[in-house]
């Protein structure tokens, strides 16, 4: 439904996107993930129109819309600041753009009000300056004026960073529900993995202006197309190569790569299978989170690993404690070593 | 805007955009740029040959020279008082735990409410041959002699208390801005009041002392107003100078060459301040700031003298306040001795203000020329910071605004004499019309030395702006005057509004540009104020000029309460 192809951008001399290409399907739910200044929030602009590509072209529903004018690409944008007027009331702001458009009174009250119904505005705040509304209540605000538009893509660049922890789990929770609801094709940016792991039916990870890896939640986590993604995303152990060296684990791992595994699953606790590998380490360090424990694991072999286990009750391993620990061989995952590294 | 080539930023204009841009180009060339290059013109080329004849004639006036020496003195004695009064008056008020010291911050703060040329008329009216003031001393003193007030010591008395505005203001804040705990930990390691003052306060006020400091010299360099009234025959600077020759036909480029002088001394100070100010303030290091405690001081006699030196200053600032309310509510008789009784008290004076039109007059010839004129300059800076807003890192737009600077690098005397010698003949670019001795001149005079404070204003509240906000309104559809209209003009218009009623009121009772330019039929109440305290001004002038002056202090008053009063705690 929406297509980049071989898109360039340039700011100056610097060269923020590097030919970038992917295809985002109508209806769903899509991330662009990566550090500060990776060029996700680029694209989406470009997407929007309000920069302009020095190279490529842009298709959305297979027409081409890199030159189109911004408020003809339906495109509606739910900004990191959220960018409300803070002039106007709230029903104002919601009402903005139909406005713009020369609807009828009748016709702006009923859609304003429908809309503020759904995102979950109360009747009471359509009258209230937007200051007077806390964080969440004005992304509600943000979100309706784009919906309000019926825009065929939703674009939210970081709209929960401004929030709380607590609002935002809240809020992702019900910005997936709308999505749902509104069936809207949504491109959601932002630099926090665990919004984009928990909302994103596919996720497409950034860095340097260059695509990492494009694929669904479980896909990135568990088999990270590169090593940036894999050290992006979640926890991670890299297995010292002198660990592999010593133990079984150089029959699998070749020595021109390196090797990842992720915390939780180097186990203390037996594993069964055929491709799991049993080393020796002694627990040099323990943080307890109440649900669970992070231990940090001296390695027989050589070098450290951390892993965590679930607290279950009972008291976990002790600070000096020998241990045998399980790695499924499955569970490692390899790249070629970079230059600087060899 | 990236990626956008010029081509595509044109073609993205309408012709009232267009318009405009042609408009604010048209005034800078016509009225920043030719006037001033004119200056020049007339001194050096006047037969249309290069000649240093103005230079020459300037070195063998003793009267100009004497006026650039006096000017000089005058400068840097107020660098040394008015530094001396301000601080005092800051630590009194700020640093300083002091009884009444909010009663003492609003007897200082009287300098805001009166200006330029009614200043120095209210302290005439006080330390003058009749004044209060006088009276009292010579009843003291009777071998005294009466017209003791005037010359260098007058101007730099009357300037040294009218010029601590800047102080109050902006030292103020810088001082209340100091992290205390910084004043803790010098007190933890065994330092006293005084040591802590000079070692650790007043090294962070440092900056904004530079600074202050430079304003003081650049006002006392163009001082217009004190020297005229009070400073004699004896005691002439540059302004009063330059008003002198510009009025004699044979003498006007040596008025222009002595505001040439004014503006390159004005040029180096500035350039001077600039590279203070980039070096910066001392910005706190410490995460979590503690609001300043006021500090006692133990010493019992030290406290009993700044408690007096606090209530003397407080009376020096509010005495010419305070009386020329009394008198204005007193008879002619009272008004000319310098007496009051209870029989003197009338409402005449002020009622003579709304029945008698020739003395209503000046009153709405000032209104109405600080209507047009704060609304012309809002406007003109409305649409230019736009412009530089909006075209950020385009040239044209950044040379738009270096030339709109141009009135904050020149002394207002240098930009009235290249408005008077400019366009005292029919010029092409305003039409083959002549504008000296127009109202057309007057504004417009008014409009330009306005222009850098208001830009940097309207401007700081653009640039504030949310880049996301008009980037919101074009997803939804808005063109760019719409947005303008809908959604920045809202959010910038109470600054706007604020700087528009500063204007007002600065332009109101302006005298020192006035005097160039106006129309002798329409006299503004600068004019007639400082007539009123001329030797031969008759009583009702006189009585006439205390009404005005506080109808203007109560104007100032307002717009003061309604811009950092009020405005400030709604924030």
């Amino acid at each position: 439904m929406i297509i980049f192809k071989d898109i360039q951008i340039h700011f100056g001399s610097f060269h923020a996107v590097k030919n970038f290409n992917l295809e985002i399907r109508e209806g769903e739910f899509f991330t662009f993930l990566g550090p500060s200044g990776c060029g996700k929030t680029t694209i989406l602009r470009a997407l929007a129109g309000f920069i302009s590509p020095s190279g490529g072209r842009i298709f959305l529903k297979d027409k081409d819309i890199t030159d189109m004018p911004i408020e003809k690409r339906g495109i509606g944008m739910v900004f990191q600041n959220y960018a409300l007027f803070p002039t106007m009331t709230v029903y104002e702001n919601i009402a903005f753009g139909m406005k713009v458009r020369k609807a009828s009174r009748a016709e702006i009250d009923a859609e304003v009000r429908d809309i503020a119904r759904k995102v979950d505005l109360k009747e009471t705040q359509l009258s209230k300056k937007v200051s007077e509304l806390s964080g969440g209540q004005q992304q509600r605000v943000a979100i309706a004026r784009a919906l309000v538009l019926k825009p065929s893509i939703l674009a939210l660049d970081e709209p929960l960073s401004n929030l709380d922890a607590k609002l935002r789990v809240q809020l992702r929770n019900e910005l997936k529900e709308l999505q749902k609801q509104f069936g809207i094709t949504t491109i959601y940016v932002t630099h926090d993995q665990e919004e984009a792991l928990t909302l994103s039916d596919r996720i497409a990870v950034f860095n340097n202006g260059n695509l990492e890896q494009v694929g669904t939640p479980y896909e990135i986590y568990n088999h990270s197309g590169t090593e940036f993604v894999c050290n992006f995303i979640g926890d991670i152990n890299r297995i010292d190569p002198v660990l592999i060296a010593n133990s079984p684990l150089k029959a699998f791992v070749s020595s021109d790569k390196v090797a990842y595994v992720r915390n939780e699953k180097v186990n203390l606790a037996p594993i069964e299978g055929d491709d799991v590998v049993r080393l020796k380490a002694r627990i040099v360090d323990r943080e307890y989170y109440g649900l669970y424990s992070k231990y940090v694991l001296e390695m027989a072999g050589g070098g450290r690993m951390k892993t965590i286990e679930k607290e279950n009750g009972r008291i976990g391993f002790a600070i000096g404690e020998e241990t045998d620990v399980y790695i499924r061989l499955a569970d490692i995952m390899q790249f070629d070593r970079t230059e600087r590294e060899h | 805007m990236n990626g956008h080539t010029w081509k595509q930023r044109l073609g993205s204009l309408n012709y009232g955009q267009i318009l405009l841009y042609a408009l604010i180009a048209w005034f800078i060339v016509a009225f920043l740029i030719i006037p001033n290059l004119n200056v020049y013109y007339e001194i050096f080329f006047k037969g249309g040959n290069f000649s240093l004849d103005a230079v020459e004639k300037l070195l063998s006036s003793r009267r100009a020279m004497n006026s650039l020496k006096n000017s000089f003195v005058l400068a840097v004695s107020l660098m040394i008082t008015v530094n001396l009064v301000g601080i005092t008056l800051v630590l009194l008020t700020e640093y300083f735990q002091i009884r009444g010291a909010r009663v003492l911050k609003l007897g200082y703060f009287t300098t805001l409410l009166y200006h330029g040329v009614v200043v120095a008329s209210s302290y005439k009216f006080v330390y003058g041959e009749n004044g209060l003031v006088t009276n009292a001393l010579a009843s003291l003193f009777p071998s005294m002699d009466k017209g003791w007030f005037h010359g260098y010591w007058a101007v730099l008395f009357v300037m040294t208390f009218a010029c601590t505005s800047n102080h109050i203001l902006f030292l103020g804040n810088a001082i209340r801005k100091i992290d205390y705990q910084t004043v803790e930990a010098a007190r933890g390691m065994g330092a006293g009041t005084f040591r802590i003052l000079w070692r650790v306060v007043l090294p962070v006020l440092k900056p904004t002392i530079f600074a202050l400091t430079i304003l003081t010299f650049l006002t006392g360099l163009g001082a217009m107003s004190a020297p005229l009234i009070l400073g004699g025959t004896e005691f002439q600077t540059i302004a009063p100078m330059i008003l002198t020759f510009s009025k004699s036909s044979t003498s006007k480029d040596l008025a222009a060459l002595l505001a040439l002088v004014l503006g390159l001394a004005t040029i180096i100070l500035l350039t001077f301040m600039i590279r203070i100010e980039k070096r910066g303030n001392y910005m706190s290091v410490s995460k979590v700031k503690s609001a300043l405690v006021k500090q006692k001081i133990n010493n019992k006699a030290a406290n009993i003298a700044v408690h007096i030196l606090g209530y003397a200053l407080f009376l020096i600032y509010v005495t010419p306040v305070a009386l020329i309310v009394l008198f204005s509510f007193a008879d002619a008789r009272s008004i000319a001795t310098s007496t009051l009784t209870w029989n003197s008290f009338t409402l005449e004076n002020y009622a003579r203000l709304f029945t008698s039109m020739g003395a209503f007059r000046p009153y709405l010839v000032s209104v109405l020329y600080a209507a047009a004129a704060s609304l012309g300059v809002v406007a003109l800076a409305l649409f230019a910071s736009r412009i530089i807003h909006r075209y950020k890192n385009s040239k044209l737009a950044m040379a738009m605004e270096y030339a709109l600077l141009i009135p904050w690098i020149l002394p207002s005397t240098l930009i009235a004499i290249g408005l008077v010698i400019t366009f005292n003949v029919p010029r092409l670019v305003v039409g083959n019309t002549v504008l000296t001795g127009t109202h057309w001149i007057v504004i417009l005079g008014y409009i330009i030395i306005h222009i850098p404070f208001t830009m940097r204003m309207v401007k700081a509240s653009f640039f504030s702006l949310d880049g996301n906000l008009e980037d919101a309104a074009r997803n939804m559809g808005a063109r760019t005057f719409y947005t303008f209209r809908k959604v920045l003009l809202p959010i910038v218009l109470p600054s706007t509004l604020a700087v528009l009623a500063l204007n007002f009121i600065k332009i109101l009772d302006d005298y020192d540009l006035t005097v160039f330019l106006y129309h002798p039929v329409y006299q503004t109440l600068g004019v007639v104020i400082k007539n009123s305290t001329d030797v031969e001004a008759g009583i009702a002038a006189r009585a006439m000029t205390l009404v005005y002056s506080v109808v203007l202090m109560i104007m100032s008053g307002l717009v003061m309460y309604f811009v950092y009063g009020r405005g400030s705690k709604d924030k």
